[in-house]
C-alpha cells in the first residue's frame, strides 16, 4: 500500500519536480521499495503513452483568422463610443500592445518558443508514424505538392548522392504559421527540415534540446530549421548541402 | 499571442469536450488577453492559458454545473492504492481512442493539471498560476488524476477482454 503523500512524491519524482534534497531521499526509498519501483514505471509508461497518442487539439484556421481579424474592431467600437482623446488613448494602446507583441516576437523567448515547437511537431510526426503527408523521393513531386499548400515554392533537392535520402514532405503549423517540412533519411535518423521565406537573414546556429540536434540558417530569403537525433557533424553536412542549393531551381 | 493559439484552444477542447464551444470560448478569452495584454508578467503561455482556464471554467459553470460538482466528491474520495500498479496504456492504435476517452471522463479539476502537465508540458509552478491553486494541491490532483486514468483504463481493459466493450 502506498501512501498518499508518497504518492504524492512519485509523481513529483516522475516530472522532475523534486529538489535535489528530497529527490535523493525519494531514490533512497526507490531503492529500497520494489512496489514503489513497479509503481513509478506504469505511470512512467502512462504518461508517455498520454503523450505520444492523446489528442492535442490544434486551433481550427477559421479561429486563428477570426480571431486575427477580431482583435482590431473591438478596439475600434470602443474608441467610437468614447471620445476622441479617448480614441485616441485606445489608439495609442494597441500600438503598444503591438510593440510588445513584436518584442516578444523577436526575443530569445521567441526562439525557444520556436524551439519548442519544432521540437514538438518532430516528435509527434515520429511518434505517430506520420512523418509525411506525400510519400516521395522525386523532387520534381514533392515540390509541386508543397506548392500546392502553401503561399511560397520553397527548394526540395534530393541529395541521396550524399547519404540524405528524401522521403517525402508535410505541412505543418510552427510559430503560428504554415511552413514546409521536408523529411529526409540518414541510416536510421529522420531529418526533419522546416523552411519557409524570412527575408531577414539569421547567422547559423546550432543547439541541442531534449537530445536533439537542432540547426538553422538562412539563404537566399529562406528560413530552414533542421531537427533530428542525428549527430551534429552529419546534420551540419546537411546543412550546407541545403545552403548550397536553396537558390536552385 | 497567436503563437500560443493551439495551446489555448487543445485546453478549452479538453475542458469543455466539444469543437464548437472550444472556439467560443478560446476566442473570447484571446481577445481578453489582447485586451489586458500589458497586464502581463512573465512567460506569456501560463498566463493566456490562465485567462483560457478561468473562461472554461465560467462556462463550465453556467453550462455543466453538475460535473464540477462531481469533481468535489472525487477529491474528497480515499486515498488512492497504488499497491496493484496502475497498467501502462499501450500507445496502439486502437488504444487512442480509449486513452482520449479515460481522459475526457476525468473530472474537470483533475483533467485541466494532466492536459497541462502531459500536453503542454508545464512546471508544476506554472500550472499552479493557471490554476489558481498552491504547488502542493497541484501534486495531489496530478496524482489523483493519473491514478483515476490508471483505473479507468484498467476497467475499460477489463471490459474489453470480457467482450462487453465492442
Amino acid at each position: 500500500m502506498i501512501s498518499e503523500e508518497t504518492a504524492r512524491l512519485l509523481n513529483a519524482y516522475l516530472d522532475g519536480e523534486l529538489d535535489p534534497v528530497n529527490g535523493r531521499e525519494f531514490e533512497a526509498q526507490l531503492a529500497a521499495s520494489a512496489e514503489l519501483r513497479a509503481a513509478l514505471e506504469s505511470m512512467r509508461g502512462q504518461s508517455a503513452a498520454i503523450r505520444a497518442v492523446a489528442d492535442y487539439h490544434v486551433a481550427p484556421e477559421s479561429l486563428r483568422a477570426r480571431i486575427g481579424a477580431a482583435a482590431q474592431p473591438v478596439e475600434r467600437v470602443r474608441g467610437v463610443r468614447a471620445r476622441w482623446w479617448r480614441g485616441a488613448a485606445a489608439l495609442a494602446l494597441v500600438a503598444l500592445a503591438s510593440v510588445a507583441l513584436t518584442l516578444w516576437f523577436v526575443r530569445p523567448g521567441a526562439d525557444r518558443e520556436l524551439t519548442a515547437d519544432l521540437l514538438a511537431s518532430h516528435v509527434r510526426a515520429t511518434l505517430d508514424q506520420r512523418l509525411y503527408d506525400v510519400a516521395s523521393s522525386d523532387q520534381h513531386t514533392v515540390k509541386p505538392w508543397l506548392s500546392a499548400r502553401l503561399p511560397y515554392s520553397p527548394p526540395v533537392n534530393d541529395f541521396s548522392g550524399h547519404g540524405f535520402d528524401l522521403l517525402g514532405a508535410r505541412v505543418d503549423f510552427v510559430g503560428g504559421r504554415q511552413v514546409a517540412v521536408l523529411v529526409y533519411k540518414r541510416r536510421q535518423h529522420v531529418v526533419d527540415v522546416f523552411l519557409w521565406p524570412d527575408p531577414t537573414p539569421a547567422p547559423r546556429r546550432t543547439l541541442t534540446r531534449e537530445g536533439f540536434n537542432v540547426e538553422s540558417l538562412s539563404r537566399d530569403g529562406m528560413r530552414f530549421f533542421l531537427v533530428s537525433d542525428l549527430n551534429r557533424n552529419e546534420l551540419g553536412d546537411l546543412a550546407r548541402l541545403l545552403a548550397a542549393h536553396a537558390a536552385a531551381p | 499571442m497567436l503563437p500560443h493559439l493551439d495551446a489555448a484552444y487543445n485546453l478549452a477542447r479538453w475542458l469543455t469536450r466539444n469543437d464548437h464551444d472550444a472556439e467560443d470560448v478560446a476566442q473570447e478569452a484571446m481577445l481578453r488577453a489582447y485586451r489586458f495584454v500589458d497586464g502581463l508578467r512573465g512567460e506569456p503561455r501560463p498566463w493566456l492559458l490562465a485567462i483560457v482556464r478561468n473562461a472554461c471554467f465560467s462556462w463550465l459553470q453556467a453550462n455543466r454545473p453538475a460535473e464540477l460538482a462531481a469533481a468535489v466528491d472525487a477529491e474528497a474520495a480515499d486515498a488512492p492504492d497504488l499497491s496493484d500498479g496502475p497498467e501502462a496504456l499501450a500507445a496502439r492504435d486502437g488504444d487512442r481512442r480509449m486513452l482520449n476517452e479515460a481522459i475526457a471522463a476525468l473530472p474537470p479539476q483533475f483533467r485541466e493539471v494532466l492536459v497541462l502537465r502531459e500536453l503542454e508540458d508545464l512546471a508544476y509552478k506554472d500550472i499552479a498560476r493557471i490554476v489558481g491553486v498552491p504547488i502542493g494541491t497541484v501534486m495531489s490532483r496530478l496524482s489523483r488524476a493519473r491514478r483515476l486514468l490508471a483505473d479507468s483504463a484498467r476497467v475499460i481493459a477489463r471490459a474489453a477482454n470480457a467482450g462487453v466493450h465492442e
